[in-house]
């Protein structure tokens, strides 16, 4: 009876001293500027096991690598961040001849993001959605959003090689001042213009290739296309933009890759160009039957006057209208610079965007996301731990206890002829 | 789409419709020549009216002397800086004339000085070719007016778009005739004026 009493015992002291020990985890509070120093206190800690930072601000990508080393050491790291709000940033090329760049910001609806960039402030978004941008025509790298106390900061990742436009459509004041618009912004333009069944006004070089190698997008202003309609397809298969405009997605080949099938033209519904919606003073083709997966871009009185989809590399801008030309003449004070804009924007969505690398992707565009991605989900604040008042040691009680269960099977073992 | 229109300005000095039968000459043969959908009859639109800008061709001819009102002039400096291109033809053909010395004068006021066109320029080759340049009118031909055969005509540039063309070769005479009388010709002599209309709807 002693002797299995001392043989459980053992067991049992061997299986105490054996089973791990569950330290408190630590939990401790870090911003930017105690982070470094708290990092190497965690670093040169015997016996770190876990760890639990409250953030006030997402970390670096210096800080985020330290604890992403930790973790990989063999800690369990975990985090939490009541208040980093959810910001972003990317700068993106705009692709027309003028350049510049546009800022892209996502950030908490309501907030206030103030966006600068090498040179200074730029602008001060207050967020309705979910984001915003800020154009800029000379970007001094970095840029940077800040949300409260949280930055995010980018740089440029390409720029963009600008080629030639091809328009083509009958000779109009639409095909004059739609050409007109797009070499005043910059673009160069070749152009084919029909003025009689086989006779063509030709401006640059003859289209021999319909390549991306040498445009950068088609506009198509009417269905005068036709010929070329079955190029122009393949062409914007293979990455190229069109900006088909007016009637010309009535052309069968056309119809394959437009967002939707022209209807029947509707008048202008105001007189005025010099309003603050000119375009509703052009009649245009409302674009009927619209793909699923097209994109829609314009409204105007209930119908639709431009949309987007994409057709294998490339994408297809359609818009309804085919008297913008009036927008020009006819419009207030900034009317041409409006109808060049417009007609830029249009040619620049569509475009083929031929970029050079400039760098490789920047840390802390997206902190969060960033924080997120390192180092995994943010989970609760441990509670407070209590005061260790265990050890691996095995109590001496426990000791005192073998020792008399032993030594009374010996003494019973000494006893027993006596007896 | 809309169709191309052929105006005539009206301006408050002068004879402005002193040849009355070039629109009409002309729609012919725009329609006669080209695919473009033109209307079959002409406008005439007040130069000082904002109705000008409905119609970035116009033509303007005269024999008397031009003095632009103050609207005119500002509005014919807003229409060729949107892109409007006016047609002018002296219908003296006498560079010392009345209409070519306040005409011009008036132009440079308005728009800017008028340069010498070059004869290789894509207006002589918009449809038809010319290769000469302009082409010679029987008046020309004949010694009337200033008894010189102008070989350019003159412009008034912006950037490399023509902005105003001013002719002193009197075509407002040369294609002064009812349509129907172009049987009569062995080349037709408004060729050239389908050049003019074609490069402003294309340059």
């Amino acid at each position: 009876m002693l002797r299995v009493a001392s043989v459980v015992l053992s067991a049992w002291m061997l299986r105490r001293s054996l089973a791990p020990l569950l330290p408190p985890v630590p939990s401790e509070a870090a911003s930017p500027a105690t982070l470094d120093a708290a990092l190497a206190r965690w670093t040169e800690s015997a016996g770190l096991e876990s760890l639990h930072v409250v953030l006030d601000s997402a970390p670096d990508a210096r800080g985020l690598a330290w604890l992403a080393s930790l973790r990989r050491a063999g800690a369990t790291v975990t985090w939490s961040a009541p208040a980093i709000p959810a910001t972003a940033i990317a700068v993106e090329p705009v692709n027309e001849p003028g350049g510049g760049e546009r800022l892209l910001v996502a950030a908490p609806s309501g907030s206030v993001v103030e966006v600068r960039d090498g040179a200074g402030l730029l602008d001060t978004l207050r967020i309705v959605a979910a984001g915003g941008s800020v154009a800029t025509t000379a970007l001094e790298a970095p840029a940077a959003a800040r949300v409260a106390s949280q930055w995010a900061r980018t740089a440029p990742r390409d720029s963009l090689i600008v080629r030639r436009v091809l328009v083509v459509g009958r000779a109009g004041w639409e095909a004059k001042f739609a050409i007109a618009a797009l070499e005043e912004r910059g673009w160069l333009v070749d152009a084919r213009l029909r003025v009689a069944p086989t006779v063509e006004v030709t401006q640059g070089a003859p289209v021999a290739a319909l390549d991306t190698a040498r445009y950068a997008a088609v506009v198509a202003l009417d269905s005068s296309v036709g010929p070329l309609a079955g190029r122009i397809a393949r062409y914007v298969r293979d990455g190229g933009g069109v900006v088909l405009a007016g009637s010309a997605a009535r052309v069968p080949a056309l119809a394959a890759i437009a967002a939707g099938a022209p209807g029947a033209r509707v008048r202008a519904a105001s007189v005025s160009l010099a309003g603050t919606e000119p375009r509703r003073a052009l009649g245009y083709y409302p674009i009927a039957s619209l793909r699923r997966e097209a994109v829609l871009l314009e409204r105007s009185d209930g119908r639709t006057a431009a949309a987007a989809r994409r057709e294998g590399a490339g994408r297809v801008v359609q818009v309804g209208y085919d008297e913008s030309w009036r927008w020009r003449m006819l419009g207030g004070p900034s009317g041409p610079a409006d109808h060049r804009a417009w007609w830029s924007a249009l040619v620049g969505s569509a475009a083929y965007r031929a970029a050079t690398p400039l760098a490789a992707r920047s840390p802390g565009a997206a902190p969060l996301a960033e924080l997120v991605d390192a180092l995994g989900a943010e989970s609760a604040a441990p509670a407070p731990a209590a005061p260790v008042t265990t050890s691996r040691g095995v109590p001496g009680w426990m000791l005192a206890l073998l020792f008399l269960c032993l030594f009374a099977e010996w003494t019973s073992r000494r006893t027993r002829g006596a007896a | 789409m809309s169709e191309f229109v052929f105006a005539t300005a009206q301006y408050e000095s002068g004879d402005w419709d002193s040849a009355p039968l070039v629109p009409p000459n002309i729609i012919d043969s725009v329609a006669r020549y080209t695919g473009i959908e033109v209307a079959p009859t002409g406008a005439i639109v007040p130069l000082s009216s904002s109705d000008l800008f409905r119609y970035p061709l116009v033509y303007a001819t005269g024999h008397l002397p031009v003095r632009f009102t103050a609207a005119e002039r500002a509005n014919l400096r807003t229409f060729t800086e949107r892109g409007g291109m006016l047609f002018v033809d002296d219908h003296n053909h006498d560079i010392d004339g009345a209409f070519h010395k306040t005409a011009s004068e008036e132009i440079r006021a308005a728009v800017g000085p008028l340069v010498q066109l070059p004869n290789s320029h894509a207006l002589y080759r918009a449809f038809f070719r010319f290769p000469d340049g302009p082409p010679a009118t029987s008046h020309e031909l004949n010694g009337w007016g200033d008894n010189l055969v102008h070989a350019h005509l003159q412009a008034v540039m912006h950037g490399d778009r023509v902005a105003v063309l001013y002719s002193n070769k009197d075509y407002s005479s040369e294609w002064g005739y009812h349509p129907d009388n172009k049987r009569f010709l062995s080349v037709d002599n408004t060729r050239f004026a389908v050049n003019i209309v074609v490069y402003a709807l294309t340059r």
